[in-house]
């Protein structure tokens, strides 16, 4: 048995799209306390730049970047990489959420929420996962996606299809890249309070929020529980695991 | 499009260094040019010049030389 710590992520680069509030920020933040560098990348570069005074000097880095642009995410990536270095990880917090049922679904909003969960998420990972951007000894990806990818939670249609796309496609990335020692998983997350969270359960009364909240026998969590389940999941010292989805939700499936 | 070009985007391609490669550079040299390689390169052929090809006669390349080949036989090298 080594006698080094279970996690130490010894300063490699992670880049962290949606790092700027909720659950990217406190990820990012575990990150660093777990000693990986961090790239923080988001719309918000005054949000962004309030996560990297958090974080230790010079363990971060800010880079904004609209998600929505997929088509330029991958040179972007390229350009980090050439000014930092080699990468070691990628964890996707970045997303859209809107509480619509069937009735108002509408293809449009739909397209432009696959957008940014989905298709930059993919973009994302083929930037990082390239041969000649990530650490050669391989990395990890993640993807934070959501237990509606595994629950039916009415007006969240376009969400849930979203995560759980997502889900199933890190599945496909984690036999295509085990072949260069790059893993894939995902973290579905339940109710956490975050901005993105917050604003959802604005839209339901006061009754339906309590009503939703009783559901986690563990409570609601914050977001350092679900942050401290991604960095298990990121550290190099997990070299086995890779095509899992890792539920963090106090308990709710659980009922 | 010259050989320097077509040399690029081979490592566009399988995501080596611009200039690594040569047309001499075995395939056995390049490690994403493996099965999955084979299928990201007949994506690219396809997508970039329009040169669709089998698997079967991607599978039997053996260097980067040979990809040149194929855009010079269908007219997009120089």
């Amino acid at each position: 048995m080594s006698d080094a710590p279970f996690i130490d992520f010894e300063a490699r680069w992670v880049v962290v799209p949606g790092a700027s509030s909720g659950l990217g920020r406190a990820i990012a933040l575990e990150l660093g306390r777990c000693g990986a560098r961090v790239i923080l990348v988001g719309r918000n570069q005054e949000k962004l730049e309030e996560t990297q005074a958090l974080l230790p000097v010079g363990r971060a880095r800010v880079v904004v970047q609209d998600l929505s642009s997929v088509g330029v995410i991958g040179s972007r990536m390229r350009e980090v990489s050439r000014e930092v270095g080699r990468l070691y990880g990628l964890c996707y917090c970045a997303g859209v959420v809107e509480t619509r049922p069937l009735a108002s679904f509408e293809a449009a909003r739909f397209a432009r929420m696959i957008d940014v969960n989905v298709t930059a998420g993919l973009e994302m990972a083929r930037a990082v996962s390239r041969q000649d951007v990530i650490e050669p000894a391989g990395g990890a990806l993640l993807f934070v996606t959501s237990i509606y990818a595994w629950v039916g939670m009415p007006g969240q249609l376009a969400y849930s299809a979203t995560k759980g796309a997502m889900i199933a496609a890190a599945r496909v990335l984690a036999v295509e890249l085990a072949r260069r020692r790059i893993r894939v998983n995902t973290l579905s997350p339940g109710l956490v309070h975050t901005p993105l969270s917050d604003g959802a359960l604005r839209l339901l009364s006061d009754e339906q929020v309590k009503e939703l909240e009783a559901a986690y026998p563990l409570g609601v969590g914050a977001p350092e529980d679900v942050a401290r389940c991604a960095v298990f999941l990121l550290a190099p010292q997990n070299r086995w695991m890779t095509g899992a989805d890792l539920v963090v939700d106090g308990g709710y499936m659980a009922r | 499009m010259d050989q320097e070009q077509a040399l690029r985007w081979i490592a566009e391609v399988f995501e080596q260094e611009p200039g690594r490669l040569s047309s001499s550079t075995p395939r056995s040299e390049v490690a994403t040019w493996d099965s999955l390689g084979v299928l990201t390169l007949m994506a690219a052929l396809h997508e970039h010049f329009g040169i669709v090809m089998t698997t079967d006669q991607l599978t039997g390349m053996k260097t980067v030389g040979d990809i040149l080949e194929v855009l010079q036989s269908n007219g997009k090298l120089a």
